[in-house]
Protein backbone atom coordinates (compact mmCIF):
# COMPACT_ATOMS: atom_id res chain seq x y z
CA UNK A 1 0.00 0.00 0.00
CA UNK A 2 1.31 3.42 -1.07
CA UNK A 3 1.65 5.25 2.00
CA UNK A 4 0.12 9.26 2.09
CA UNK A 5 3.80 11.19 1.91
CA UNK A 6 4.51 9.42 -1.18
CA UNK A 7 0.88 9.51 -2.80
CA UNK A 8 1.32 13.27 -1.88
CA UNK A 9 4.68 14.02 -3.64
CA UNK A 10 3.25 12.26 -6.94
CA UNK A 11 0.05 14.17 -7.07
CA UNK A 12 1.81 17.86 -5.92
CA UNK A 13 4.32 17.45 -8.60
CA UNK A 14 0.60 16.87 -10.58
CA UNK A 15 -0.78 20.04 -9.76
CA UNK A 16 2.66 22.12 -9.78
CA UNK A 17 3.23 20.82 -13.15
CA UNK A 18 0.21 21.44 -14.82
CA UNK A 19 -0.34 24.72 -12.87
CA UNK A 20 2.98 26.21 -13.81
CA UNK A 21 1.81 25.23 -17.37
CA UNK A 22 -1.54 26.55 -17.21
CA UNK A 23 0.01 30.06 -15.46
CA UNK A 24 2.74 30.47 -18.35
CA UNK A 25 -0.13 30.12 -20.84
CA UNK A 26 -2.05 33.02 -19.03
CA UNK A 27 0.97 35.26 -19.25
CA UNK A 28 1.33 34.21 -22.75
CA UNK A 29 -2.14 34.81 -23.59
CA UNK A 30 -1.84 38.10 -22.55
CA UNK A 31 0.99 39.53 -23.91
CA UNK A 32 0.33 37.82 -27.65
CA UNK A 33 -3.14 39.37 -27.13
CA UNK A 34 -1.87 42.57 -26.52
CA UNK A 35 0.42 42.03 -30.11
CA UNK A 36 -2.29 40.68 -32.15
CA UNK A 37 -5.31 39.30 -30.46
CA UNK A 38 -6.69 37.18 -34.10
CA UNK A 39 -3.47 35.26 -33.78
CA UNK A 40 -3.70 31.65 -33.62
CA UNK A 41 -1.01 31.51 -31.21
CA UNK A 42 -3.21 33.04 -28.65
CA UNK A 43 -6.16 30.43 -28.87
CA UNK A 44 -3.61 27.88 -28.94
CA UNK A 45 -2.69 29.84 -25.11
CA UNK A 46 -6.33 29.91 -24.11
CA UNK A 47 -6.80 26.28 -24.80
CA UNK A 48 -3.44 25.24 -23.17
CA UNK A 49 -3.84 27.42 -20.18
CA UNK A 50 -7.34 26.13 -19.02
CA UNK A 51 -6.62 22.17 -20.57
CA UNK A 52 -3.77 22.57 -17.73
CA UNK A 53 -5.93 24.07 -15.17
CA UNK A 54 -8.71 21.39 -15.31
CA UNK A 55 -5.92 18.47 -14.84
CA UNK A 56 -4.26 20.73 -12.15
CA UNK A 57 -7.63 21.17 -10.72
CA UNK A 58 -8.54 17.24 -11.11
CA UNK A 59 -5.10 16.52 -9.11
CA UNK A 60 -5.86 19.26 -6.21
CA UNK A 61 -8.27 17.53 -4.06
CA UNK A 62 -5.89 14.58 -4.24
CA UNK A 63 -3.10 16.63 -3.17
CA UNK A 64 -4.77 18.20 -0.54
CA UNK A 65 -5.69 14.84 1.12
CA UNK A 66 -2.76 13.35 1.26
CA UNK A 67 -0.63 16.12 2.29
CA UNK A 68 -2.83 16.09 5.44
CA UNK A 69 -3.09 12.31 5.86
CA UNK A 70 0.89 12.23 5.60
CA UNK A 71 0.82 15.30 8.58
CA UNK A 72 0.74 13.02 11.52
CA UNK A 73 -0.02 15.77 13.55
CA UNK A 74 -2.35 18.01 11.50
CA UNK A 75 -2.48 20.96 9.99
CA UNK A 76 -3.89 22.88 12.68
CA UNK A 77 -0.44 22.34 14.91
CA UNK A 78 1.67 24.22 12.63
CA UNK A 79 1.47 27.78 10.99
CA UNK A 80 3.12 26.77 7.76
CA UNK A 81 1.13 24.01 7.26
CA UNK A 82 -1.89 26.25 8.25
CA UNK A 83 -0.78 28.64 5.35
CA UNK A 84 -0.61 25.95 3.07
CA UNK A 85 -3.90 24.67 3.48
CA UNK A 86 -5.32 28.53 3.06
CA UNK A 87 -2.99 28.77 -0.13
CA UNK A 88 -3.75 25.75 -2.10
CA UNK A 89 -7.44 26.38 -1.08
CA UNK A 90 -7.70 29.85 -2.47
CA UNK A 91 -5.81 29.10 -5.49
CA UNK A 92 -8.13 26.05 -6.42
CA UNK A 93 -11.13 28.48 -5.58
CA UNK A 94 -9.79 31.22 -7.77
CA UNK A 95 -8.74 28.05 -10.70
CA UNK A 96 -12.81 26.63 -9.99
CA UNK A 97 -13.51 29.95 -10.96
CA UNK A 98 -11.59 30.80 -14.24
CA UNK A 99 -12.21 27.58 -15.25
CA UNK A 100 -16.43 28.09 -14.99
CA UNK A 101 -16.04 31.35 -16.50
CA UNK A 102 -14.40 30.51 -19.52
CA UNK A 103 -16.73 27.52 -19.40
CA UNK A 104 -19.60 30.00 -19.48
CA UNK A 105 -18.14 32.61 -21.99
CA UNK A 106 -19.66 32.04 -25.62
CA UNK A 107 -18.07 30.71 -28.53
CA UNK A 108 -16.03 33.64 -30.13
CA UNK A 109 -15.50 35.66 -26.88
CA UNK A 110 -11.82 35.52 -25.41
CA UNK A 111 -10.61 35.64 -21.84
CA UNK A 112 -9.87 39.56 -20.87
CA UNK A 113 -6.38 40.42 -19.20
CA UNK A 114 -8.38 39.82 -15.87
CA UNK A 115 -9.11 36.35 -15.87
CA UNK A 116 -5.75 35.97 -17.38
CA UNK A 117 -4.38 37.75 -14.13
CA UNK A 118 -6.67 35.36 -11.80
CA UNK A 119 -5.29 32.27 -13.51
CA UNK A 120 -1.83 33.58 -13.17
CA UNK A 121 -2.53 34.12 -9.04
CA UNK A 122 -4.39 31.00 -8.86
CA UNK A 123 -0.57 29.63 -10.04
CA UNK A 124 0.99 32.26 -7.87
CA UNK A 125 -0.52 30.41 -5.11
CA UNK A 126 -0.14 26.54 -5.66
CA UNK A 127 3.47 27.68 -6.87
CA UNK A 128 4.06 28.82 -3.03
CA UNK A 129 2.03 26.33 -1.23
CA UNK A 130 4.38 23.81 -3.43
CA UNK A 131 7.85 26.14 -1.67
CA UNK A 132 5.94 26.24 1.90
CA UNK A 133 6.09 22.12 1.14
CA UNK A 134 9.99 22.48 0.68
CA UNK A 135 9.91 24.68 3.68
CA UNK A 136 8.59 21.96 5.68
CA UNK A 137 10.34 18.73 4.66
CA UNK A 138 13.48 19.82 3.47
CA UNK A 139 13.94 23.15 5.80
CA UNK A 140 14.83 25.40 2.28
CA UNK A 141 12.98 26.64 -0.81
CA UNK A 142 13.42 29.14 -3.19
CA UNK A 143 10.47 31.22 -0.37
CA UNK A 144 13.20 31.92 2.89
CA UNK A 145 13.08 35.28 1.88
CA UNK A 146 9.14 35.27 3.14
CA UNK A 147 9.50 34.44 6.65
CA UNK A 148 6.07 35.36 8.01
CA UNK A 149 4.72 32.75 5.98
CA UNK A 150 6.18 30.44 8.26
CA UNK A 151 5.85 31.58 11.84
CA UNK A 152 2.17 33.19 11.51
CA UNK A 153 -1.06 32.87 9.83
CA UNK A 154 -4.04 35.26 9.29
CA UNK A 155 -6.68 32.50 10.86
CA UNK A 156 -10.65 33.70 11.12
CA UNK A 157 -13.01 32.84 13.57
CA UNK A 158 -15.26 30.55 12.26
CA UNK A 159 -18.48 32.96 12.66
CA UNK A 160 -16.24 34.88 10.28
CA UNK A 161 -15.81 32.13 7.72
CA UNK A 162 -19.20 31.28 7.56
CA UNK A 163 -20.14 34.77 7.04
CA UNK A 164 -17.76 35.23 3.86
CA UNK A 165 -19.10 32.01 2.95
CA UNK A 166 -23.02 32.90 3.23
CA UNK A 167 -22.38 36.71 1.79
CA UNK A 168 -20.33 35.13 -1.42
CA UNK A 169 -23.29 32.52 -2.30
CA UNK A 170 -25.87 35.36 -1.67
CA UNK A 171 -23.93 37.36 -3.91
CA UNK A 172 -24.03 35.00 -6.38
CA UNK A 173 -27.37 33.58 -6.20
CA UNK A 174 -28.78 37.26 -6.44
CA UNK A 175 -26.75 38.07 -8.96
CA UNK A 176 -27.52 34.46 -11.38
CA UNK A 177 -31.07 35.93 -10.59
CA UNK A 178 -31.02 39.23 -11.88
CA UNK A 179 -32.14 40.38 -15.14
CA UNK A 180 -28.62 40.79 -15.95
CA UNK A 181 -26.94 37.51 -17.60
CA UNK A 182 -23.19 37.35 -16.07
CA UNK A 183 -20.63 34.76 -17.52
CA UNK B 1 7.72 34.21 -31.18
CA UNK B 2 8.13 30.58 -31.14
CA UNK B 3 11.64 30.78 -31.69
CA UNK B 4 11.84 32.96 -28.68
CA UNK B 5 10.09 30.35 -26.43
CA UNK B 6 12.06 27.32 -27.48
CA UNK B 7 15.50 29.98 -26.28
CA UNK B 8 13.21 30.79 -23.09
CA UNK B 9 12.76 27.42 -22.34
CA UNK B 10 16.18 26.04 -23.66
CA UNK B 11 18.14 28.69 -21.32
CA UNK B 12 15.88 27.95 -18.13
CA UNK B 13 16.88 24.36 -18.71
CA UNK B 14 20.92 24.65 -19.19
CA UNK B 15 21.02 27.85 -16.74
CA UNK B 16 23.10 24.97 -14.16
CA UNK B 17 21.19 25.54 -10.47
CA UNK B 18 22.86 25.20 -7.60
CA UNK B 19 22.33 21.89 -5.91
CA UNK B 20 22.78 20.39 -2.38
CA UNK B 21 21.74 18.55 0.45
CA UNK B 22 19.39 19.88 2.97
CA UNK B 23 21.70 23.01 5.01
CA UNK B 24 18.85 22.95 7.47
CA UNK B 25 18.56 19.14 8.19
CA UNK B 26 14.49 17.83 7.72
CA UNK B 27 13.99 17.78 11.36
CA UNK B 28 12.43 14.93 13.11
CA UNK B 29 10.11 12.96 11.42
CA UNK B 30 8.85 9.87 10.24
CA UNK B 31 10.62 8.93 6.82
CA UNK B 32 11.45 6.46 4.76
CA UNK B 33 15.33 5.58 3.77
CA UNK B 34 16.67 9.22 2.28
CA UNK B 35 13.45 10.38 3.26
CA UNK B 36 12.04 8.43 0.10
CA UNK B 37 14.24 10.36 -1.72
CA UNK B 38 13.82 13.61 -0.52
CA UNK B 39 16.50 14.19 1.62
CA UNK B 40 19.08 15.02 -0.78
CA UNK B 41 17.15 15.76 -3.99
CA UNK B 42 18.56 12.92 -5.93
CA UNK B 43 20.13 9.99 -4.73
CA UNK B 44 23.16 9.72 -7.76
CA UNK B 45 24.43 12.91 -6.08
CA UNK B 46 25.17 10.79 -2.36
CA UNK B 47 28.73 9.89 -1.24
CA UNK B 48 29.16 7.34 0.45
CA UNK B 49 29.40 7.12 4.39
CA UNK B 50 32.47 5.90 6.13
CA UNK B 51 30.46 5.79 9.75
CA UNK B 52 30.63 2.13 11.33
CA UNK B 53 26.69 1.80 11.96
CA UNK B 54 25.48 -0.89 14.72
CA UNK B 55 22.60 -1.90 16.15
CA UNK B 56 21.32 -4.30 19.06
CA UNK B 57 18.63 -3.93 21.71
CA UNK B 58 19.72 -3.56 25.33
CA UNK B 59 17.70 -7.15 26.17
CA UNK B 60 15.08 -9.45 25.79
CA UNK B 61 12.43 -8.27 23.51
CA UNK B 62 8.96 -8.87 24.67
CA UNK B 63 5.77 -8.91 22.26
CA UNK B 64 3.99 -5.88 24.02
CA UNK B 65 6.60 -4.65 25.74
CA UNK B 66 8.88 -1.69 25.13
CA UNK B 67 12.51 -2.56 23.95
CA UNK B 68 15.25 -0.30 23.97
CA UNK B 69 17.22 -0.55 20.53
CA UNK B 70 20.36 1.10 20.74
CA UNK B 71 22.24 2.16 18.06
CA UNK B 72 25.73 3.04 17.71
CA UNK B 73 27.77 5.25 15.09
CA UNK B 74 31.46 5.44 15.11
CA UNK B 75 34.25 7.15 13.23
CA UNK B 76 32.69 10.17 14.22
CA UNK B 77 36.26 12.21 14.19
CA UNK B 78 38.16 9.78 11.79
CA UNK B 79 36.00 9.23 8.85
CA UNK B 80 34.05 12.78 8.43
CA UNK B 81 34.30 16.34 9.64
CA UNK B 82 30.70 16.45 10.00
CA UNK B 83 28.23 19.68 11.72
CA UNK B 84 25.10 17.95 11.65
CA UNK B 85 24.22 14.32 11.28
CA UNK B 86 20.68 12.56 10.25
CA UNK B 87 20.06 8.98 11.97
CA UNK B 88 17.72 6.79 10.69
CA UNK B 89 16.03 3.67 12.21
CA UNK B 90 14.17 1.25 9.09
CA UNK B 91 12.94 -1.89 8.72
CA UNK B 92 13.64 -1.87 5.29
CA UNK B 93 15.67 -0.24 2.36
CA UNK B 94 13.13 0.16 -0.10
CA UNK B 95 12.72 3.76 0.47
CA UNK B 96 9.11 3.66 0.49
CA UNK B 97 6.96 1.69 3.48
CA UNK B 98 10.98 1.31 5.30
CA UNK B 99 9.49 3.18 8.46
CA UNK B 100 9.53 0.31 11.29
CA UNK B 101 5.63 1.39 12.25
CA UNK B 102 5.06 -0.81 8.63
CA UNK B 103 6.56 -3.61 10.12
CA UNK B 104 4.76 -4.40 12.98
CA UNK B 105 6.41 -1.81 15.58
CA UNK B 106 5.49 1.07 17.85
CA UNK B 107 8.14 3.57 18.31
CA UNK B 108 7.18 4.76 21.68
CA UNK B 109 10.20 7.03 22.02
CA UNK B 110 13.24 8.65 19.48
CA UNK B 111 14.65 9.98 22.90
CA UNK B 112 14.07 13.76 21.45
CA UNK B 113 10.57 14.24 22.62
CA UNK B 114 8.90 12.08 19.64
CA UNK B 115 7.60 8.99 18.50
CA UNK B 116 9.99 9.32 15.00
CA UNK B 117 12.54 6.71 13.11
CA UNK B 118 14.19 9.69 11.72
CA UNK B 119 15.88 12.74 14.26
CA UNK B 120 18.79 14.60 14.02
CA UNK B 121 22.11 16.12 15.79
CA UNK B 122 22.85 19.72 14.85
CA UNK B 123 26.42 19.10 16.45
CA UNK B 124 28.38 15.94 17.27
CA UNK B 125 31.30 16.36 20.04
CA UNK B 126 32.43 12.52 20.23
CA UNK B 127 33.83 9.61 18.11
CA UNK B 128 31.00 7.73 19.06
CA UNK B 129 27.62 8.33 19.46
CA UNK B 130 25.18 6.31 21.08
CA UNK B 131 21.70 6.83 20.87
CA UNK B 132 18.00 4.60 21.50
CA UNK B 133 14.84 4.25 20.41
CA UNK B 134 12.27 2.22 22.86
CA UNK B 135 9.96 0.38 20.02
CA UNK B 136 7.17 -2.31 20.81
CA UNK B 137 6.35 -5.58 18.92
CA UNK B 138 3.03 -6.19 17.97
CA UNK B 139 3.84 -10.36 16.98
CA UNK B 140 5.90 -13.25 18.17
CA UNK B 141 9.04 -13.91 15.58
CA UNK B 142 12.24 -12.68 13.58
CA UNK B 143 11.97 -9.25 12.82
CA UNK B 144 14.80 -6.83 10.60
CA UNK B 145 16.47 -3.33 11.59
CA UNK B 146 18.89 -1.10 9.58
CA UNK B 147 20.32 1.76 11.01
CA UNK B 148 21.82 4.33 8.63
CA UNK B 149 23.07 8.11 8.45
CA UNK B 150 23.33 10.73 6.15
CA UNK B 151 25.43 13.48 6.93
CA UNK B 152 27.79 16.32 4.92
CA UNK B 153 31.60 16.47 5.05
CA UNK B 154 33.38 20.07 5.57
CA UNK B 155 36.76 18.40 4.05
CA UNK B 156 38.13 15.75 1.41
CA UNK B 157 37.80 15.27 -1.64
CA UNK B 158 33.61 14.80 -1.64
CA UNK B 159 33.10 17.77 0.68
CA UNK B 160 30.30 19.43 -0.02
CA UNK B 161 28.51 16.18 -1.28
CA UNK B 162 25.52 14.48 0.97
CA UNK B 163 27.01 11.38 2.36
CA UNK B 164 24.65 8.96 2.57
CA UNK B 165 25.23 5.15 4.83
CA UNK B 166 23.17 2.30 5.85
CA UNK B 167 24.37 -0.68 8.04
CA UNK B 168 23.78 -4.73 7.21
CA UNK B 169 20.58 -5.91 8.56
CA UNK B 170 20.36 -6.70 11.97
CA UNK B 171 17.93 -9.55 12.88
CA UNK B 172 15.46 -9.49 16.18
CA UNK B 173 14.03 -11.85 17.76
CA UNK B 174 10.69 -11.41 19.73
CA UNK B 175 10.13 -13.67 22.09
CA UNK B 176 6.16 -14.57 23.99
CA UNK B 177 6.18 -12.99 27.28
CA UNK B 178 5.16 -15.62 30.01
CA UNK B 179 2.41 -16.19 31.38
CA UNK B 180 1.94 -13.89 35.02
CA UNK B 181 5.14 -11.70 34.32
CA UNK B 182 4.31 -8.36 35.71
CA UNK B 183 4.45 -6.18 32.82
CA UNK B 184 3.47 -2.94 31.38
CA UNK B 185 -0.07 -2.65 29.23
CA UNK B 186 0.62 -3.62 26.00
CA UNK B 187 -1.58 -0.54 25.03
CA UNK B 188 0.52 1.76 27.37
CA UNK B 189 1.97 4.72 25.53
CA UNK B 190 4.61 6.55 27.45
CA UNK B 191 4.04 10.33 27.38
CA UNK B 192 7.09 11.98 25.18
CA UNK B 193 6.87 15.75 25.29
CA UNK B 194 5.70 18.02 27.44
CA UNK B 195 5.22 22.29 28.05
CA UNK B 196 8.17 24.00 29.96
CA UNK B 197 6.82 24.45 33.38
CA UNK B 198 4.55 21.42 33.47
CA UNK B 199 4.79 18.63 35.65
CA UNK B 200 3.43 15.08 34.56
CA UNK B 201 1.18 13.10 36.04
CA UNK B 202 1.98 9.34 34.73
CA UNK B 203 -0.75 7.04 34.76
CA UNK B 204 1.04 3.55 34.29
CA UNK B 205 -1.17 1.06 33.29
CA UNK B 206 -0.32 -2.71 34.22
CA UNK B 207 -0.84 -6.45 34.11
CA UNK B 208 -0.48 -8.60 36.71
CA UNK B 209 1.79 -6.51 38.97
CA UNK B 210 1.69 -6.14 42.60
CA UNK B 211 3.64 -2.72 43.21
CA UNK B 212 5.21 -0.33 40.93
CA UNK B 213 8.12 2.39 41.30
CA UNK B 214 9.53 4.82 39.15
CA UNK B 215 12.30 6.42 38.99
CA UNK B 216 13.62 9.67 36.57
CA UNK B 217 17.08 11.10 36.33
CA UNK B 218 18.64 13.93 33.88
CA UNK B 219 20.21 11.93 31.38
CA UNK B 220 23.00 9.95 32.74
CA UNK B 221 22.48 10.98 36.11
CA UNK B 222 21.46 9.68 39.47
CA UNK B 223 17.86 8.38 39.53
CA UNK B 224 15.09 9.62 42.30
CA UNK B 225 12.06 7.30 43.32
CA UNK B 226 9.03 8.15 43.39
CA UNK B 227 6.18 6.33 45.07
CA UNK B 228 2.89 5.17 43.12
CA UNK B 229 -0.57 4.90 44.28
CA UNK B 230 -2.67 2.51 42.43
CA UNK B 231 -6.07 4.41 41.02
CA UNK B 232 -8.47 2.47 38.39
CA UNK B 233 -6.13 0.21 37.35
CA UNK B 234 -3.22 2.40 36.74
CA UNK B 235 -0.37 3.32 38.68
CA UNK B 236 0.01 7.48 39.05
CA UNK B 237 3.10 9.38 39.90
CA UNK B 238 4.37 12.82 39.33
CA UNK B 239 7.68 13.71 37.80
CA UNK B 240 8.48 17.43 38.34
CA UNK B 241 8.32 20.15 36.41
CA UNK B 242 11.56 21.36 34.26
CA UNK B 243 12.19 25.04 34.43
CA UNK B 244 14.03 25.10 30.80
CA UNK B 245 14.22 23.23 27.78
CA UNK B 246 15.91 20.04 28.85
CA UNK B 247 15.14 15.88 28.43
CA UNK B 248 14.84 13.88 31.61
CA UNK B 249 14.33 10.23 31.55
CA UNK B 250 11.93 7.68 33.65
CA UNK B 251 11.13 4.18 33.97
CA UNK B 252 9.08 1.49 36.00
CA UNK B 253 9.65 -0.55 38.07
CA UNK B 254 7.65 -3.68 38.34
CA UNK B 255 7.21 -6.53 41.17
CA UNK B 256 4.96 -9.15 40.84
CA UNK B 257 4.70 -13.29 40.81
CA UNK B 258 7.83 -13.35 38.65
CA UNK B 259 11.49 -11.89 38.67
CA UNK B 260 11.76 -7.74 39.25
CA UNK B 261 11.34 -6.50 35.81
CA UNK B 262 12.45 -2.77 34.83
CA UNK B 263 11.36 -1.41 31.46
CA UNK B 264 13.88 1.19 29.57
CA UNK B 265 14.25 4.71 30.76
CA UNK B 266 11.70 6.61 28.54
CA UNK B 267 12.83 9.85 27.52
CA UNK B 268 10.47 12.84 28.16
CA UNK B 269 11.62 16.31 26.62
CA UNK B 270 10.14 19.98 27.99
CA UNK B 271 9.71 22.36 25.17
CA UNK B 272 7.95 26.02 24.90
CA UNK B 273 4.48 25.12 24.12
CA UNK B 274 3.65 24.74 20.99
CA UNK B 275 1.54 26.52 18.37
CA UNK B 276 -1.81 25.16 17.96
CA UNK B 277 -4.76 26.66 16.00
CA UNK B 278 -8.72 25.67 15.91
CA UNK B 279 -8.84 22.98 13.93
CA UNK B 280 -12.72 23.40 12.98
CA UNK B 281 -12.18 27.24 12.17
CA UNK B 282 -8.78 26.46 9.40
CA UNK B 283 -11.51 24.31 7.66
CA UNK B 284 -14.03 26.14 7.35
CA UNK B 285 -11.22 29.33 6.36
CA UNK B 286 -10.24 26.89 3.84
CA UNK B 287 -13.83 25.70 2.63
CA UNK B 288 -14.44 29.96 2.86
CA UNK B 289 -11.29 30.61 0.59
CA UNK B 290 -12.34 28.04 -2.18
CA UNK B 291 -15.64 29.88 -2.18
CA UNK B 292 -14.63 33.61 -1.86
CA UNK B 293 -12.27 33.18 -4.72
CA UNK B 294 -14.46 31.65 -6.62
CA UNK B 295 -16.77 33.94 -6.46
CA UNK B 296 -14.35 36.87 -6.45
CA UNK B 297 -13.55 35.50 -10.22
CA UNK B 298 -17.22 35.69 -11.34
CA UNK B 299 -18.65 38.83 -10.05
CA UNK B 300 -15.74 40.89 -10.74
CA UNK B 301 -16.35 39.92 -14.02
CA UNK B 302 -18.26 42.60 -16.67
CA UNK B 303 -22.21 41.70 -16.64
CA UNK B 304 -23.62 41.27 -20.01
CA UNK B 305 -27.10 42.00 -20.95
CA UNK B 306 -29.48 38.84 -21.28
CA UNK B 307 -30.91 40.48 -24.24
CA UNK B 308 -28.19 41.48 -25.78
CA UNK B 309 -28.29 39.18 -28.64
CA UNK B 310 -32.36 40.36 -29.22
CA UNK B 311 -30.82 43.57 -29.21
CA UNK B 312 -28.18 43.20 -31.85
CA UNK B 313 -31.04 41.39 -33.92
CA UNK B 314 -33.17 44.31 -33.97
CA UNK B 315 -30.69 46.49 -34.89
CA UNK B 316 -29.76 44.63 -37.71
CA UNK B 317 -33.29 44.93 -39.15
CA UNK B 318 -33.75 48.11 -37.77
Amino acid sequence: MIESATFHVITTELVVGSFALAGLCFVLHSVSSFRNSESKFVSMMDTTAHMALLFGLLALPFAIISGINSSPSGAHTSPLLANKMLLSTAGGGLAFGVLYARWKMSGGESPSHVHNAFGSISTGCMLLTASLGGSYTRGDSLTEFLPFVKEDTLLLPSWMSILVIVLILAALIFRQSSTIEHG
Amino acid sequence: MRSKLVLFITLCLVIPLHVSGNPGGVGNSLENMQCGGACHGDADQNATSNLQLSLQPSGTVWVGQPAEIVVQISGLDTSHALDELGIFLLSSTNANGDIPTTDGWDILSDGMGGANNYIEYTSVDSAVLTHSWILRADEVGEKILYVSVHHGDNTGIDAGSPFFGVSQAYSLSVEPIPDNLQRLDPEYKPPTSRDIGESTNLCVQTIAASNVIIEWREPSGLPNQLDTTQVNGCWEAELPASLVASNIEWRAILDGEGPQQTTPWFSLTSAEPSWEADELALMLQSIAHVVLFFGLVLLVRKPRRRNDEFKDYLEENI
